[in-house]
């Protein structure tokens, strides 16, 4: 059985190039193509490859972006970065021992990072996002829908929200479900979200004021956000004092 | 006594050991000249003479003295000037030296005699009553005094100087500098379209082959505006084969002087600047309009593309080219030449204006 492979670039050239370079080195499929960061994740979820060839940059969701978003699945393809020219990129991966082909690639390199690719852990995409100087978080939150993957930048989102099961993402759009734990979020977006609640964490950058209620009861507004959010009783001293307001 | 005047020829390229005088001919320089005699003569004055008494007709005796010391001296270096500024400059230094003192005693000497005929030497403060004592005390002053400024106008010379290789410097820098990820993505899809094209990979060959050329190219300085629309052409073409579609140019240059004289690589940054930053992040790509106008002896080329969308990665800073453009269009322009670049809404502005000369106006 031949290994399915998924190509990603920008560049429709490069594109063409991989795809016969495959077909010719055998024993490989090429399960589709994909132009942008957001139909490469699309892709990836709905024809399963085996192997992800992604280019390092591109226009919206640049291709660590993908790695970033792909390793938080729970059984991700292996990722083989290309790149023309990317400095930072390249010493990190390196360091890191990530697979990466530099353009234009050679055929023979090209079959030995096929036969080597492996997945890619989370701990090792942070180092390489560090090192490459771009932040080590998500630039947005992926949502598995009906009408398949939807990606809503960070800079949208108010809060997160844990009810029992899921987790609530309410953004300028509207909410959704997603299935991170409010946890590992806290610990991704500490620079920029803040826990209110048990079960909420918000957008310090939509932070408006807090009030009170006659019970006692704090709540936070959020700017843009019709709701006000209920603040435990030990978040809100926190909030005040960090935020002065 | 010489005073500081306009440098005019900062981009003469003598080598530094030389002596260095600047152009007494111009009217500016003997404007100074007539300023600082006039300024050393009321120092003087002042120094000498208790206020209100005998200081007015002190003052106008020495002022007259200073002036054609100064005016003779500034008339003898200025016709020397040529063959001065080839001399070394101990060699030089010593025969300005000389020319100047030599300057001063016979214009001591002749005031001295002029002065004691017309008998304002009793009680001068200027004329000292013997004769010696005064042409003495005055060459003394003069090797001094042009010493010092003989050293002046070799330190800021080589300033100038100095601050002309840095700026050209520069300029090396920025036209060494094609961006490597272009070329190794211009090479990736060379080596695509050797295999599905290959009469499109043989003329991309020969595109980023003037590029270079254009880039590496030795005779820099000025080129005409055809060409270096054409050299802007050209790097279109190689970026339109790897974005394809996202990327349009829109060329509204017909109007503009094809002979027009304009530094090398003055547009093609600006249009890789366009592409880099306005295109390629932007996920559908967008329009780069290049308009050309010329009005009245002055030529306006306008670069506008769409403002990266936020929230996508923002990429670094396109001001050392800015900059570069506007250092080259300076030296060969001066004042009148301008560069402002701004975001204006959705877009990215930037406007070159400068004045039209080609290669018949340039000569003469």
């Amino acid at each position: 059985m031949s290994l399915r492979v998924l190509i990603v670039d920008d560049e429709p050239p490069a594109r063409e190039r991989l795809r016969s370079m495959l077909i010719e080195a055998g024993g490989f499929e090429v399960a589709g193509e994909a132009g942008n960061g957001e139909q490469a994740l699309n892709l990836v979820d709905s024809l399963q490859p085996d192997i992800v060839l992604l280019d390092v940059r591109m226009p919206g969701v640049d291709g660590l972006e993908v790695a970033r978003q792909l390793a938080t699945n729970p059984e991700p393809p292996a990722v083989i970065f290309t790149t023309a020219f990317d400095e930072y990129a390249m010493q990190a991966f390196e360091s890191e021992a990530v697979a990466y082909l530099l353009k234009p690639i050679r055929a023979e390199k090209l079959r030995s990072a096929l036969a080597k690719a492996g997945r890619l852990t989370r701990p090792q995409l942070q180092q390489v996002a560090s090192a490459a100087r771009e932040p080590a978080r998500r630039s947005h939150i992926g949502v598995r829908g009906r009408d398949g993957l939807k990606l809503i930048p960070l800079d949208e989102v108010f809060c997160f929200h844990a009810d029992q099961k899921y987790t609530t993402v309410k953004h300028q759009k509207g909410d959704d479900l997603i299935e991170d734990s409010l946890k590992v979020l806290e610990e991704e977006f500490a620079s920029s979200f803040v826990r209110i609640h048990r079960n909420a964490l918000v957008n310090t950058k939509f932070l408006e004021r807090i009030a009170r209620d006659a019970t006692g009861q704090h709540f936070v507004h959020l700017r843009g956000l019709p709701d006000a959010l209920e603040v435990s009783r030990r978040m809100a001293g926190d909030l005040k004092d960090r935020f002065r307001i | 006594m010489s005073a500081p005047a306009r440098d005019n020829s900062a981009r003469d390229n003598e080598p530094a050991k030389q002596l260095y005088l600047p152009d007494f001919c111009t009217g500016r320089a003997v404007l100074a000249i007539v300023i600082i005699c006039e300024l050393t003569a009321m120092v003087l004055a002042l120094a000498r003479n208790e206020v209100v008494l005998g200081f007015w007709p002190d003052l106008a005796r020495t002022s007259m003295f200073l002036l054609w010391i100064g005016l003779f001296g500034a008339g003898l270096l200025c016709v020397l000037r040529g063959y001065l500024n080839r001399l070394t400059l101990p060699k030089g230094s010593v025969i300005v030296l000389a020319l100047t003192a030599a300057l001063v005693a016979i214009i001591s000497s002749v005031a001295y005699f002029l002065g004691s005929r017309a008998g304002w030497l009793t009680g001068s403060a200027l004329i000292p009553d013997d004769h010696w004592t005064f042409l003495v005390r005055n060459v003394v002053i003069t090797f001094i005094v042009t010493g010092l400024a003989l050293r002046y106008f070799y330190v800021t010379h080589e300033w100038r100087h100095n601050v002309e290789l840095q700026a050209r410097a520069r300029v090396h820098a920025l036209q060494a500098r094609i961006r490597p990820h272009f070329l190794f993505n211009s090479m990736n899809t060379i080596a695509a379209l050797t295999r599905s094209n290959p009469a499109r990979a043989e003329e991309a060959v020969q595109d980023l082959a003037d590029l270079f050329r254009a880039n590496l190219s030795e005779k820099r300085g000025q080129i005409t505006l055809a060409e270096e629309i054409e050299v802007a052409r050209t790097y279109q073409r190689m970026e339109q084969l790897r974005l394809g579609e996202r990327l349009r140019v829109d060329w509204k240059v017909d109007s503009l002087p094809r002979e027009a004289l304009v530094p090398g690589l003055t547009l093609q940054p600006l249009l890789e600047n366009a592409i880099y930053h306005g295109v390629e992040p932007r996920p559908d790509g967008g329009v780069v309009t290049v308009t050309g106008e010329f009005n009245k002896g002055m030529i306006t080329i306008v670069v506008r593309n769409p403002v990266p969308l936020a929230n996508l990665t923002v990429r670094d800073g396109n001001r050392l080219a800015l900059a570069n453009i506007k250092e080259r269009l300076d030296l060969m322009y001066g004042e009148r030449a301008t560069v402002k670049s701004g975001r204006f809404d959705e877009e990215y502005i930037v406007t070159l204006r400068f004045p039209f000369a080609d290669v018949a106006s340039s000569r003469s």
